[in-house]
């Protein structure tokens, strides 16, 4: 008999692992809470170092999943151990015994408004990252209202004690560097500054993409952090930061803001880690066994995890801890 | 020693080798928040007194641990204590504090 | 048996039975009340000598200002002696209190009393004043079958008192070991001295009681002494020893007060002194000198203060409470003293449940000004002309003056501008009531002076204040609304804008409202709402914004609020507290706030609205004037 195997949060990390256990013959059942499966890949417009579509990736994963059993808008009521296997059951009354259970509930992103003095839902134009993705996918937002001055804000709920995230979200860099080319794509008479803290272009062909938003895109880079914003009578909005390079303080205004929202643990994933024993590190991701050859595995045998669930990831990474993971719980199925 | 006739300006040159260590050990035990800075310019560009005059935090971290004692005073004589800049630092550095202790260290030398 | 209606006879009431008027047992307590005296008398000319000279001729006219007298005689009576204070808040700790207080003093009036109406000639100095009324029972012997109404009434009074101070005793007896059931979860640990005053004030009542009872049935006694006099002949018949019960009685009195001016019930003879210096007007101008020892003194170090402080959440923070603060003052312990000093957040709590109205968030300030008001400051800037970029920002005199015209100034301050959804939703509110307004600090603006005062640099602040002062006494407005209650609070103490009055936009909304220019929409939420520090008991303003609350919503209560209310930990007060620990007291006072379950959370100052909604990931946390805004129709 096909053994079963639980996989909770249908985003990339999920799907992939999915799709590599339905190939290996297990019964896969993939719990999503939204309507439809792609997390924040679905909500994403274009991918960095070289803008590859958002769309085309996801079906791929889409399209992988072969027999795996999708429950979507499911929310875990319950997960516990029932000697070697596990129990779930889920908000649409579905109930499964499972062999073995792997969390992938990704990440949140973090609440733009908690930083006050930035102004997102005060202001007219600062939006986030997601927000710029989104206008790209479905072509409107009145917020984003042909910008001739464009300011991007690196680490907003990132990097920062005072918003409870002293974590660095690693994929905010090239996102903003990304949607700073994008912007000034899609608006060419604008200017484009980015105000970063420090930039962390540490992945394959990222540099590149730094270099080709200097050259080709001519963002202007600025070493500084956003500390105030205000908004004009005529909804501009003035921005004080300082340029630490020259050491003074600047000023500048601006027709649109844009907010790089950093990666939070995802309400969903503590929830289930706290039914299951699961620990969270200070920085409130799920713990995985270690950091090294464990990063797959947890404390509790026959419990995984992959992808966002563990901390800030890429979707390269993300995937390849899904491969990784699938392998795991392959190996782990046999021996029991 | 070949006298070659170049010679770096003093006053242009941070010398690491001549940085009083003391004073940044000691200031370190006052507040840690001298070696917590991530220079990201937040409580510059927020303060009350940069408008009227060169006043900064961050500046006066770096000129300590720089060893530029004199400089780190000028540039927070004019602070007013109004506790901005430590509800913007990302490093939750309690600048207040740090700034009263650089004061304090300082004072009268 | 005496008719019911003689109140004197021919036949002497009493027996004076030792002409002298003197005996061995005696010494112990003329020797501790001599010195207990004697080190009084130093200590208030000591107080008295430190103030400063306008200080002490504030003192004198305040002796003869009838107001004040009343005034003076009223607090003395019901902080001193009734305790009204803690009745209020605590009323068995309450009735402790008076009882001892009050009873005591009613034992030492009824005495003289005594002694005045059935052996005067006892009264003076020389034949035995200091100690008669107190042994009176002693030396004064019943003459059997002669007593008279009189006489036994005050049998019957001085029996009524001790009984009451008895009470008092059995409480604070039982509250030493089981505080917790009269309503404190912290109480102090008493330094050796005050062990001592301790033992021997809780001595002292049970001895009287037993050396009077001892000589009830020679001396006379009532309801009390005489069933404990007839007990005692049944147990030890009838040859009682009564000289060791006196002999007791002397000794503990002698040794509470030898031990008085070392201990903490020094406040018992201080609290009079800090109430007549208080109602004179007088303020504290050093942390130890003058004003500050009569308050040092003053502090009965009752440990109220350690359940009131917000840094008490955590344990560790305990020994930066102010009963500890004055008891470090109070030994000279100048690096504990300071870094008490620091750490305090200035959020006045432990001044509002102090019994004796210790201000010690002052003395803090002096303290820390001891040292940082000699700290160089350079603010020659202000004087000359701003710099460009900030055009139009009404600021320091020489700057660009403030736009004419409107009669309201609006005063954000520092603060608000790191929350613009305050400064937004009370321009939308001005904007809706049509009020002509000047935005003073659009673009920028100087600090209150606020601030650098709670830091202790003094001389710093005042530059600041003329500068600001200047601005606003050139602009021609008539209203000052501020949304910072940190600068409110300076503002209305320090500022002096004569001709100007200085609101906060919680009080200006209201009277908004209540002159019918704006009009608010009630909805169905509910709401908690947090007094901020300096709002509350730093200004007194509570109701204005309570008013705007349950104008838009349902107002619902915190645990602890109004004058108890408990600091979110962000306050500018703290010089050294951690962020780690400030996150500790944002837990706390969240919880404080949501034991009811509201909606949401209002608030009225920028800095508990950001630091309470960076901790509060379930309830929403909004600013009052954001409900005003959202909630106004323009009329």
């Amino acid at each position: 008999m096909a053994k079963n195997i639980i996989i909770i949060g249908g985003g990339p990390a999920g799907m992939e692992a999915s799709a590599r256990l339905d190939a290996l013959g297990y019964t896969v059942f993939l719990v999503e809470k939204e309507k439809a499966l792609g997390g924040h890949l679905a909500r994403w417009d274009r991918l960095f170092p070289e803008g590859k579509p958002a769309g085309p990736v996801l079906d791929s994963l889409v399209g992988n999943l072969g027999n795996t059993k999708v429950l979507l808008e499911s929310d875990v009521l319950s997960l516990n151990r029932l000697g070697d296997s596990f129990r779930i059951s889920l908000s649409s009354g579905v109930s499964v015994i499972a062999d073995a259970v792997l969390l992938t509930t990704g990440f949140d992103l973090f609440e733009a408004s908690k930083k006050e003095e930035y102004g997102y839902g005060i202001y007219d134009h600062v939006v986030t990252n997601a927000d710029v993705e989104e206008f790209f996918r479905t072509g409107g937002d009145p917020r984003i209202d042909n910008p001739q001055r464009i300011g991007l804000v690196h680490c907003v709920g990132s990097r920062d004690e005072k918003a409870g995230c002293r974590n660095c979200s690693k994929v905010c860099c090239a996102t903003a560097v990304k949607q700073a080319c994008e912007l000034k794509a899609k608006f060419p008479a604008a200017t484009v500054y980015c105000f970063y803290m420090d930039l962390r272009m540490f992945g394959r062909g990222y540099e590149d993409l730094y270099l080709k938003a200097q050259k080709e895109y001519g963002i202007r880079f600025i070493r500084g952090r956003v500390s105030e914003v205000s908004e004009r009578i005529d909804k501009t909005l003035q921005i004080k930061a300082e340029d630490t390079l020259s050491s003074t303080p600047l000023r500048v205004t601006l027709d649109l803001l844009v907010l790089m929202a950093g990666m939070r643990p995802s309400r969903e994933g503590t929830k289930v880690a706290k039914m299951i024993h699961l620990a969270t590190g200070d920085d409130g991701f799920l713990s995985s066994l270690d950091g090294f050859g464990g990063m797959q595995a947890t404390s509790i045998p026959g419990l995984f995890v992959a992808g966002a669930a563990t901390g800030p990831k890429t979707l390269p990474d993300t995937i390849a801890e899904a491969r990784a993971a699938a392998s795991l719980i392959h190996e782990y199925l046999q021996k029991s | 020693m070949i006298d070659f006739g170049f010679y770096l300006t003093p006053s242009s040159t941070i010398d690491l080798d001549k940085v009083d260590r003391k004073a940044v050990d000691d200031l370190a035990r006052a507040d840690s928040g001298i070696r917590t800075c991530i220079a990201c310019g937040s409580c510059t560009a927020s303060c009350t007194a940069g408008v009227f005059a060169d006043t900064s935090v961050r500046q006066a971290i770096l000129s300590v641990l720089n060893g530029r004692n004199e400089k780190a005073r000028e540039l927070l004589s004019s602070c007013m204590l109004c506790g901005k800049c430590m509800m913007v630092c990302p490093r939750g550095i309690n600048t207040r504090h740090l700034i009263l202790s650089i004061q304090k260290y300082f004072d009268g030398q | 048996m005496t008719p019911f209606y003689i109140l004197q006879t021919d036949v002497p009431e009493v027996i004076d039975r030792i002409p002298g008027a003197y005996d061995h047992f005696i010494l112990p307590y003329c020797a501790g009340i001599i010195f207990c005296l004697c080190w009084l008398g130093v200590g208030l000319v000591r107080v008295i000598a430190n103030l400063s000279s306008s200080d002490r001729k504030a003192l004198l006219l305040s002796f003869v200002n009838p107001v004040l007298i009343w005034k003076n005689l009223k607090d003395i009576f019901c902080d001193c002696l009734l305790h009204t204070k803690i009745w209020k808040r605590k009323p068995l700790l309450g009735f402790m209190h008076s009882a001892i207080a009050f009873g005591w003093f009613l034992l030492i009036v009824l005495g003289h009393l005594e002694v005045w109406l059935f052996a005067p000639r006892h009264l003076y100095l020389d034949n035995g004043s200091l100690f008669y009324p107190i042994f009176y029972r002693y030396f004064i012997w019943m003459n059997p079958g002669h007593t008279t109404l009189r006489g036994s009434l005050f049998f019957f009074l001085m029996d009524l008192c001790l009984l009451y101070v008895l009470a008092g005793i059995g409480l604070a007896i039982f509250k030493r070991f089981r505080s917790r059931l009269l309503g404190m979860k912290h109480t102090t640990k008493p330094s050796l001295m005050d062990r001592v005053a301790l033992y021997s004030l809780w001595g002292i009542f049970p001895f009287r009681l037993l050396a009077e009872s001892f000589t009830a049935d020679l001396a006379g006694g009532s309801f009390l002494t005489l069933p404990a006099n007839a007990l005692l002949r049944f147990l030890f018949g009838d040859n009682l020893h009564f000289m060791p019960w006196w002999w007791a009685y002397s000794i503990v009195l002698g040794l509470f007060f030898v031990s008085l001016p070392f201990s903490r019930y020094m406040h018992i003879l201080t609290e009079p002194l800090l109430i007549l210096l208080r109602n004179a007007g007088i303020k504290v101008r050093h942390p130890r000198k003058g004003y500050a020892e009569a308050e040092i003194y003053a502090c009965s170090s009752c440990g109220l203060c350690l359940d009131a402080c917000p840094m008490n959440v955590q344990k560790k923070n305990l020994r930066f409470s102010s009963v500890y603060f004055i008891r470090f003052l109070r030994r000279h312990n100048e690096k504990k003293v300071n870094r008490i000093a620091d750490k305090c957040l200035q959020c006045g709590k432990c001044l509002a449940l102090c019994p004796v109205g210790v201000d010690s968030p002052a003395i803090r300030r002096r303290q820390r000004a001891a040292y940082n008001d000699r700290l160089a400051f350079d603010y020659s800037a202000l004087k000359a002309p701003v710099p460009g970029g900030v055009s139009g920002a009404p600021v320091a005199g020489g700057g660009t003056p403030a736009p004419a015209g409107g009669k309201v100034m609006y005063f954000a301050g520092c603060m608000s501008h790191l929350t613009p959804r305050i400064i937004k939703a009370v321009l939308e509110v001005f904007r809706k009531a049509g009020e002509d307004f000047v935005f003073a600090d659009e673009n920028g603006g100087l600090c209150c002076g606020r601030p650098l005062l709670l830091a202790g640099k003094d001389r710093a602040a005042k530059t600041v204040i003329e500068a600001n002062r200047k601005m606003i006494m050139e602009s021609g407005c008539t209203t000052l609304v501020l949304s910072c209650p940190i600068c409110l609070k300076v503002f209305k103490e320090e500022y002096k804008l004569q001709g100007i009055e200085v609101l906060h936009y919680t009080e200006y909304m209201d009277r908004l409202v209540a002159e019918g220019r704006l009009t608010l929409r009630k909805g169905e939420g509910s709401f908690v709402y947090h007094d901020p520090c300096e709002l509350g008991r730093g200004c007194g303003i509570y109701d204005a914004p309570r008013r705007l609350v349950e104008g838009v919503g349902q107002l619902c209560k915190a645990e602890k609020e109004g004058d108890e209310s408990v600091c979110c930990g962000g306050s500018l007060g703290s010089l050294t507290l951690s962020y780690d620990d400030r996150k500790r007291i944002t837990a706390g006072a969240l919880d404080n706030l949501l034991v009811n379950h509201p909606d949401r959370i209002v608030t009225a100052c920028p800095l508990c609205l950001k630091t309470f909604s960076d901790a509060s990931s379930d309830v929403p946390v909004v600013d009052i004037a954001e409900l005003v805004a959202e909630s106004t129709a323009r009329v």
